[in-house]
């Protein structure tokens, strides 16, 4: 690949970026409708294969209240649900219910579904954040020198373990942190008590799946980067190897870095199922399991309402991050 | 990996491959070739000997996973165990082997099934422009979005529990990286020239998509067929870890693993045995599909020398 002979990136912002900036806006606006779209239909469609696989499978009321129900049981059920009418008329009456966010209550405690949804969301958050900036702090530096360093036998290897660190399973390194560190050694809990230490193996666990590939991404964006005009003039210029990554490179690599931390936040959100379970995380991982393991379906969709809306807010600051971060964006925009 | 494809089938290309010229570029590249063919090599070792397996098993009597000896429970590995028992008493190495007809299997299949949901979509998409084409990209989109383990938990609540079920759920909520993946490559393939001499001289175009767009295509779908086999197989034993998967009492890595979180303390051995398992598995898909891809970019340099 040959080297990038586009404008210098990180240059002073043009003296006309506000005459663009309005075609960027609407660009923007553009984008965040189509997210908002996506939203919908991804709602939408998950919402359906659920009242037709439930339909498909049996009796909904049967697999709402359980097995040995009894008739007066069935037929509160069907008329709380509306299961009572015509197959049309509970799709309608369902997606009804939907639009107005009312989910039901839980089918194991008669909470309010959503409600409990929220109240297991900031215990998810705070993993989240914390995964993340472990994830970062770890990744970052480890790319980057990975990124600037040239073919060896240090690099070949350092690859090597990536690929194997990629090829092990978050729930096997949980299992393997909650050996060492609190069966053997035991200086950590292994289940949430509240405290501060109770995070460290599950915010560990999660890291640990997400490092290799940000490892990669980080790597892959620092070489590409280093392989540019003004890092030659920068080297040319004198600038010592560190300060040529660590101000030149790193800094322009830093779009993917964050495009991929943004999906990997994404994904925390929602896809910390197995982690939130094997710790006895009270997140919206457990939660979720729980309530699948009981079919508890009310709290199951509100569960994936909630955490489709998360990762859209997510995408949808991505964007804007973009927008703002990328004067190079701006102007392909225009 | 979105770069179009530079490759020697097509027609005009005159494909001769420079790595043999004895210049010190070529010296060069065929020594950097030898990397990947390492990890190809190591990965099909691992595969091979897990397909073995899997086939030995099917005919010739390995130990009985399911026998219970309540008097042997928790026993630590030694001659007669040698991956130790559990907390039944069962053989944790006869468990461990009819686990791989397990893993193989539903990996295997779901894999089929996102790859070729995804290549139908991606090519198509691909090939019809307008409302078929917008269609495809939008559903990719929406379904990359959202992350599939979510999606197939709510499902296999539904549907219930078992090899079919897994199996079938698995494949169909993995198709979408796929279909993105091969849309990018056969979106360039399409506009080749060869495509549109072929078009030109009255091809039609299902016969053009089949002899000139999906051969080109085929590295590309080996290399997402072992990622994508890697992440169903982590998803599946992750799904049986959940208690979601397999139906319990079943010998599959993922409720092997389930199991021993009673028994960390007792008995780490029910952990360490399905846990290497599973990580060798996975680890053998990674380093085929890396080996696939740097042997794929390696051939694609030569040719574009």
């Amino acid at each position: 690949m040959s080297a990038m002979a586009g404008p210098a990136p990180l240059a002073s912002p043009s003296p006309d970026t506000a005459a663009r900036a309005r075609p960027a806006m609407r660009l923007l606006a553009r984008q965040l409708l189509n997210r908002v779209a996506q939203l919908v239909i991804l709602l939408f469609v998950i919402s359906s294969v659920l009242f037709v696989l439930l339909r498909l499978t049996g009796d909904p009321a049967v697999t709402i209240a359980g097995e040995n129900a009894t008739p007066d049981t069935l037929a509160a059920v069907r008329q709380q649900y509306g299961l009572d009418g015509s197959q049309l008329h509970q799709y309608l009456t369902f997606i009804g219910n939907l639009l107005h966010l009312d989910f039901g209550s839980s089918l194991a405690t008669g909470q309010d579904a959503l409600g409990m949804v929220g109240a297991q969301l900031p215990a998810t958050l705070r993993l989240a954040v914390a995964a993340i900036i472990l994830n970062a702090l770890i990744a970052i530096p480890v790319g980057a020198w990975l990124g600037s360093r040239r073919r060896g036998v240090a690099r070949e290897s350092a690859s090597f373990l990536i690929t194997i660190a990629q090829g092990i399973p978050g729930y096997v390194v949980g299992l393997l942190l909650i050996q060492v560190f609190a069966v053997w050694l035991h200086v950590l809990p292994s289940v949430a008590n509240g405290g501060f230490t109770s995070m460290i193996l599950p915010a560990l666990t999660l890291a640990s799946f997400q490092v290799p590939k940000m490892v990669r991404v980080t790597a892959a964006s620092v070489a590409e980067a280093g392989r540019a005009d003004y890092i030659l003039t920068a080297t040319a210029n004198g600038a010592s190897p560190s300060t040529v990554v660590l101000r030149h490179a790193l800094p322009n690599a830093l779009l993917a870095v964050t495009a991929m931390l943004g999906a990997q936040f994404a994904f925390l959100l929602s896809g910390t199922l197995i982690t939130e379970y094997l710790f006895n995380w009270p997140g919206l991982g457990l939660l979720m399991v729980n309530s699948v393991q009981r079919l508890d379906f009310p709290v199951v969709q509100a569960a994936v309402f909630v955490t489709a809306v998360m990762v859209f807010v997510v995408n949808v600051v991505m964007d804007i991050v973009f927008e703002l971060a990328d004067p190079r964006l701006r102007r392909s925009g225009a | 990996m979105t770069a179009p494809l530079q490759r020697s089938e097509a027609p005009g290309d005159a494909g001769v491959p420079l790595a043999d010229a004895p210049t010190p570029v070529g010296v060069l590249r065929r020594r950097a070739g030898t990397g990947h063919t390492a990890s190809l090599y190591v990965g099909g070792a691992i595969a091979a000997v897990l397909v073995a397996t899997a086939l030995l098993s099917l005919f010739v009597h390995l130990g009985d996973p399911n026998a219970t000896d309540l008097l042997g429970r928790l026993h630590s590995p030694d001659g007669a165990h040698l991956a130790g028992t559990d907390e039944l008493g069962r053989d944790i190495l006869a468990r461990l082997v009819r686990g791989v007809r397990w893993s193989l299997g539903i990996g295997t299949i779901a894999t089929a099934i996102a790859v070729t949901i995804g290549a139908t979509l991606g090519t198509i998409g691909a090939w019809r422009p307008g409302i078929v084409r917008t269609l495809m990209v939008r559903s990719t989109d929406i379904g990359i979005s959202f992350p599939f383990l979510v999606i197939a938990v709510v499902i296999v609540a539904v549907v219930g529990h078992g090899f079919w079920p897994l199996t079938l759920t698995l494949g169909v909520v993995a198709w979408p990286t796929m279909a993105r993946v091969i849309y990018a490559q056969a979106r360039g393939l399409c506009e080749r020239e060869y495509v549109l001499a072929a078009r030109l001289a009255g091809v039609g175009g299902l016969r053009s998509l089949l002899t000139h767009v999906l051969p080109p295509l085929v590295p590309h779908l080996q290399v997402m067929a072992a990622f994508t086999f890697a992440d169903l197989l982590v998803a599946e034993s992750g799904l049986s870890f959940l208690g979601l998967g397999a139906p319990l009492g079943e010998a599959t890595w993922g409720n092997m693993l389930s199991a021993s979180r009673a028994y960390l303390i007792q008995a780490p051995w029910m952990m360490l045995g399905p846990a290497t398992a599973i990580v060798l598995a996975v680890l053998a898909a990674n380093l085929v599909g890396d080996g696939l891809t740097a042997r794929d970019h390696a051939k694609r340099s030569r040719s574009a020398a």
